[in-house]
């Protein structure tokens, strides 16, 4: 990963393209305008930085990059492909870098959180989104607009649609089919026994998160603020004091 | 400006195949429904199937699928619509970009399309790729001249703030129909329903619904994202955002929910998918439309609709619509 004298080595290269499924080539495009972390939101509110990454790939720092909690903050918006003026699909490489990740063991805590709520609901029922609402507060104020008890069942039969929308046992004998015969079946079984690896912040800290620095915008400990209703001003500027007496970062631990 | 060219491309034919999001149906069934209702009176007829299942385009850029499984599945749901002659219409950035690029790698690599086809046959299925995947966006604008001439109610002096997503032009920013900094696909549409449109700062903003479920689950870096845009949007004064993907109307609504439960402001501009405004337009029973699933009431603009005058002489009223509309499936 050239953070060691051994990785400069000849053969190295090899190594290196099978770690990053041959995406440098396409990196090796980038000229380092910083276009990307410009107008990436998930640059905005943390310490993720595209440009950071392509060029730590580009010196083989690969390791610093694949161990990174800065690698599971993209959320694919494809924002930064949209401005790249060379083209460079960055999205992509994201994805092939975390299944790189995970080859390493990296990263499993964060694809554990999809198994169940999506992953195993497309094996079971065919579709990654379930009717069952969780929030209850939208359960009540649907409840409250539509005139009935809030279930999206309800609402469904209201409108004259059928209260469930279901695929047929057809269909998902064959999806079940397609995910045993690929392995989906096998990792989803497997992915509870995964350990990942403890990720490091390679490029930040925690308290990078949330760091909207102008504008009457709040951090997230302002927001969950239930008892009254106060001026966003006011409380930035309390929160503002408050801090520089401390000295110390006061950003919330992800 | 959108590309003229690509706009001439598009092929729409009477029959069309719905590809039905997992949002839609299971959150907000509106969209389907509206669907169902409102593209036969444009001559279009929805067919639906309970075969078809989730894109899992989802589970493949979570990374808890690996693309080999989720793209035999893909080639699977496009094998629906080519049995049929049909092509695909998606309601969801999401299912758009999937569908489209799993079957354009399938296309343009023949041993890969072979793999999946080694798969598919011992489900007695085959993938061909002959089937053309539209976004309703790409539809809506074709139509955009059918849709100004079969108004039923005019939706004049209702005021509607526009939001594309991203998925849909940044990720095609060279074979999407419109630009991805300055599109004005959605805002032609609106104005062919008779409405205004309205700008407002943060218009090209995400919404934020990846950093709130996809991968991340943190709320603490979504709920500032999504509340600077929803500002921006009250400032507006907007009867209504109106939206292209059925996630970024749930990130809209639920968030809104979310914060004035929190009294962390007061959001009432309610979320709107364009076949709704469209529907709304065409004179669809807004019980149909579906608004009765969203959080944030859209009790003030159905004030504001029943009052508008209907267009004279119900000329498309005709019986061949009625005819068409019972011969589109409901899913089961």
């Amino acid at each position: 990963m050239r953070e060691s004298p051994i990785d400069w080595l000849p053969g190295f290269d090899k190594k290196f393209s099978e770690l990053t499924h041959r995406m440098v080539k396409d990196l090796e495009k980038c000229m380092q305008c910083g276009k990307c972390t410009a107008q990436c939101p998930a640059a905005k509110l943390s310490s993720y930085n595209p440009r950071q990454i392509i060029r730590d790939l580009r010196i083989g720092n690969v390791e610093k990059v694949i161990s990174s909690q800065e690698l599971w903050l993209c959320f694919f918006c494809s924002g930064c492909y949209a401005v790249c003026p060379q083209d460079i699909n960055f999205p992509f490489a994201i994805a092939m870098l975390r299944y790189a990740a995970l080859a390493k063991g990296y990263g499993w805590e964060e694809v554990k959180k999809i198994k169940d709520p999506y992953a195993q609901d497309y094996y079971d029922t065919g579709l990654s989104v379930s009717p069952d609402e969780k929030n209850l507060g939208i359960r009540a104020e649907v409840a409250k607009n539509s005139g009935t008890d809030g279930r999206i069942g309800s609402v469904r039969r209201k409108m004259g649609l059928p209260e469930k929308r279901v695929v047929s046992d057809k269909a998902l004998a064959e999806i079940r089919f397609i995910s045993d015969a690929t392995g989906m079946t096998d990792l989803l079984k497997g992915m509870e026994k995964k350990k990942g690896v403890p990720k490091k912040w390679n490029y930040g800290s925690p308290a990078d998160l949330v760091r909207i620095k102008r504008g009457p915008h709040q951090k997230f400990q302002d927001i969950d603020d239930t008892r009254e209703s106060r001026d966003p001003g006011e409380v930035r500027s309390q929160k503002l004091e408050a801090r520089s007496q401390k000295s110390g970062p006061a950003g919330k631990k992800e | 400006m959108p590309r003229k060219k690509l706009v001439e491309d598009i092929r729409v034919s009477d029959r069309m195949f719905l590809f039905q999001p997992c949002v839609g149906n299971n959150k907000y069934p509106g969209i389907i429904s509206a669907a169902q209702d409102a593209m036969p009176k444009l001559g279009v007829e929805m067919v639906t199937s309970d075969e078809q299942t989730c894109c899992g385009g989802f589970l493949t850029f979570t990374n808890v699928a690996q693309p080999t499984s989720t793209m035999p599945a893909v080639a699977r749901n496009l094998c629906l619509a080519e049995e049929q002659n049909l092509d695909v219409v998606a309601f969801c950035n999401g299912c758009h970009t999937f569908l489209t690029e799993f079957s354009h790698f399938m296309n343009d690599r023949p041993p890969v399309k072979g793999v999946v086809n080694v798969i598919l046959s011992m489900i007695g299925r085959e993938y061909k790729g002959t089937a053309h995947i539209y976004h309703i966006i790409e539809v809506l604008y074709k139509l955009k001249d059918r849709i100004a001439e079969q108004v039923q109610v005019p939706l004049t002096g209702l005021r509607f703030a526009t939001h594309y997503g991203c998925h849909y032009l940044n990720g095609f920013k060279k074979t999407a129909i419109d630009d991805a900094f300055m599109p004005t696909v959605m805002e032609e549409i609106i104005r062919a329903c008779g409405a205004e449109v309205v700008e407002y700062g943060e218009n090209r903003a995400c919404c934020g619904t990846g950093l709130t479920q996809v991968i991340l689950h943190k709320e603490e870096l979504a709920l500032p994202h999504t509340k600077r845009k929803l500002e921006s949007i009250k400032q507006a004064e907007a009867d209504a955002v109106v939206v292209q993907c059925p996630y970024c109307q749930a990130q809209l609504d639920r968030m809104s929910q979310k914060l004035n439960s929190r009294k962390a402001g007061d959001f009432r501009t309610p979320t709107m998918h364009i076949i709704q405004l469209v529907g709304l337009a065409l004179g669809v029973d807004p019980v149909r439309l579906g608004f009765d699933a969203h959080a944030i009431p859209f009790d003030k603009l159905l004030a504001k609709y029943r009052k508008l005058p209907k267009r004279d002489g119900a000329h498309h009223k005709d019986t061949k619509t009625q005819s068409r509309k019972q011969e589109v499936e409901v899913p089961a």
